[in-house]
């Protein structure tokens, strides 16, 4: 038997104008004459418009005739009816070649990730990932365990003073000392929040992020979220790059591209740019509210209402339709030990590449700052905005810090807290504030790449008054109710 | 998801300074090789096959929505492979779809892979139809068969290549399986196009 070869059988209408299209064409596409004329057909903005522009107005006009005259006489959408029309091939033929051996099984994997999307069991499973993933291995093990270790007994017991000790032996100018070592040098500052405190928090948010990437989990977490998000005006879609964001929120807002509507698009830029954590800032945060419970319930509470009322307001404020929301549910995985690794291996290394000349290059400012006195005047400054917020002065030059980096700010909390400066109802303020506090540099940047600068400059425009007036309202809730004491 | 899968700020300033451009000049430009197909059907993980370049893969679709590119050989020949983000159609959606698309017309690839996964042929064969209407050079790469055979789904290759008009070759990426195959025939795909 000699076996044919299958077409798409799509109406003689559409064929027909097909082909005169296609004839009409001189230009050079990449694709097919013929698959370029229904694309055309298809009203598909980019290559009508490449169409337009290579072929001339008068071929053009022609064209353009032919796809009005195809729209006249269907009752459906072109894209549609030849979606249909394929999809009719892709079942025959797979009818014809697929067969199934002893029927289909449903494994143990297809039954746990469906109930996964069933509230019941879905939001216990989610709290347990964000116990054990976040709090326990992120928070307590990666920001408490592993920076206490390469802070307290690596760099402040060895590093620090070794370099203290050698730059003042070597350099006999204070002033370039400092450059390098003390309380803001290159090397007792600015590495060793790299590599003490951020690099251990990022990292193991990375090793949990990736195995629950890799289990499939997060399509399922989608479907669950769905019906919260659309109040907010996103789909459940936009889980992966609202929770990418706990990771790197500049990462995140990458992904962002990813969501359906433009509408879709600027409510998680702005959402990711105020009420989301990035991992270092979440890492330094949970470990420093872990002995007080209470205050790490009312700063996730405060963020979770920040991220809903925001969220919902700008949903009211843009206009356009809801998002529709489709999305394919691969099957729960186990996690390949080789690729989590990597994964997180690949993650921390361009992590620690873009962070490390950034870092110094902060020590570098500051150092500048000092010499100029410029610096001082900045501390004292943001050390009066702190004083707004019921703050300590220095907190102000964690603010300060946090301007230039999500991570760097989170550190320098880290520095004021491990010397007992703040109190439970400060400390949530603080990091509070913190936390929607201005995107960092490198986030901004991909603002402006991906949402263009009126946006971008917008958005900030909008974050930073607005953090400090939510840092006031809490403390001055904190203050009147006298929950955290 | 991909900052990764980037080089950092700094390194892409000092690149221009780093790159010998006399390299290029001598090798010419090199044929390439395009993947791509739907969301998370195991692009990627081919991708990092063909190449040894790592590029972030995830249980999830979309995870990669920017193009990354590597280098491979084919029977012999060295080639330039290219990663793309999913897409459902050559009518795209969302941003990252069109991305794959502007590739196909821009770059005018030697070989096309459209990797589809084997449990769910049925689904995935439409943008196949489309990409042949494209006259694309294409190679049909049935992934994920390690997980359709567990399953009990047996898919007749031959025939559909003979229905199809295209080579179909399956493999299981994450095993390795199928890749030496895929090479051969991606070469002799490659030894046509100009």
């Amino acid at each position: 038997m000699l076996l044919m070869q299958l077409k798409p059988d799509y109406p003689e209408v559409i064929e027909k104008a097909a082909n005169e299209i296609a004839a009409l064409l001189r230009g050079s596409y990449g694709l097919a004459p013929r698959a370029v004329a229904l694309l055309v057909l298809q009203e598909d903005q980019e290559v009508s418009e490449l169409v337009r522009r290579q072929e001339g107005d008068s071929r053009w006009q022609s064209i353009k005739a032919q796809v009005d005259a195809v729209k006249a006489g269907l009752d459906e959408p072109v894209s549609y009816t030849l979606a249909v029309r394929r999809q009719d091939l892709a079942r025959t033929l797979a009818q014809e070649v697929v067969r199934l051996e002893n029927g289909r099984v449903r494994t143990w994997g297809e039954i746990i990730g469906d109930l996964t999307m069933r509230p019941l069991v879905g939001i216990p499973v989610l709290l347990l990932v964000l116990y054990f993933g976040l709090y326990q291995v992120v928070g307590v093990f990666g920001a408490g365990t592993v920076v206490d270790y390469l802070e307290g007994n690596i760099f402040e017991a060895y590093i620090n003073p070794w370099v203290n000790s050698w730059t003042e032996a070597l350099i006999p100018w204070p002033v370039l000392q400092d450059l390098i070592a003390h309380e803001y040098g290159i090397i007792t500052l600015g590495l060793r929040y790299a590599v003490a405190i951020i690099l251990p928090i990022v990292g193991s948010f990375f090793l949990v992020f990736s195995v629950i990437e890799d289990s499939g989990y997060l399509p399922r977490l989608a479907l669950l979220v769905d019906r919260v998000f659309k109040e907010i005006g996103l789909s459940g879609r936009a889980v992966i790059p609202i929770t990418l964001g706990f990771g790197c929120d500049t990462m995140a807002t990458l992904v962002s591209r990813t969501l359906e509507t433009r509408r879709e698009r600027i409510i998680a830029t702005l959402l990711l740019a105020l009420a989301i954590p990035c991992s270092a800032q979440l890492g330094v945060i949970l470990s420093l509210l872990a002995s007080h419970p209470r205050a790490l319930l009312v700063w996730a509470g405060f963020l979770l209402l920040i991220f809903l009322l925001v969220g919902y307001l700008t949903a009211q404020l843009m206009p356009g339709d809801g998002p529709s929301f489709y999305m394919e549910v691969p099957p729960l995985r186990l996690p390949q030990l080789t690729n989590v690794l990597t994964k997180t291996y690949t993650r921390m290394q361009w992590y620690f590449l873009e962070i490390v000349p950034l870092f110094v290059l902060a020590s570098v400012l500051i150092w500048l700052g000092n010499i100029t006195g410029f610096f001082n005047v900045l501390i004292q400054g943001s050390g009066v905005i702190a004083g707004y917020l019921g703050l300590p002065p220095e907190a102000g030059e964690a603010f300060l810090f946090g301007f230039f980096r999500r991570d760097y700010g989170a550190a320098g909390l880290y520095d004021l807290a491990s010397s007992g400066a703040l109190s439970p109802r400060q400390l949530t303020v603080a990091a509070a504030t913190l936390t929607l506090f201005v995107p960092c540099i490198a986030q901004f940047s991909v603002m402006v790449k991906e949402r263009g600068w009126g946006i971008a400059f917008g958005m900030v425009t909008f974050i930073f008054p607005f953090a400090f007036a939510a840092g006031f309202v809490l403390n001055a809730i904190l203050m009147a109710t006298g929950v955290l004491g | 998801m991909d900052c990764c899968q980037n080089e950092s700020w700094w390194r892409r300033l000092t690149k221009r300074v780093r790159q010998n451009p006399k390299e290029h000049e001598e090798q010419g430009p090199l044929k390439k090789v395009a993947l791509v197909g739907n969301p998370n059907v195991g692009k990627s993980v081919l991708f990092n096959r063909l190449t040894g370049v790592y590029v972030v893969v995830s249980n999830y679709p979309g995870t990669t929505v920017e193009v990354s590119r590597g280098r491979g050989r084919f029977g012999g020949v060295q080639m330039e492979v290219i990663d793309t983000p999913g897409m459902y159609s050559l009518l795209p959606i969302t941003e990252e779809e069109r991305v794959a698309r502007r590739l196909l017309i821009s770059e005018h690839p030697s070989v096309v892979l459209h990797v589809v996964d084997g449990r769910n042929l049925e689904r995935m064969l439409p943008l196949t139809l489309q990409l042949i209407e494209a006259g694309q050079p294409l190679i049909l790469v049935i992934n994920v068969m390690d997980e359709a055979r567990r399953l009990g789904i047996c898919i007749d290759t031959d025939l559909l290549a003979a229905r199809l008009g295209v080579p179909v070759v399956p493999v299981a990426a994450t095993l390795n399986e199928g890749i030496d195959l895929l090479r051969k025939k991606v070469a002799e795909i490659a030894a046509y196009a100009a």
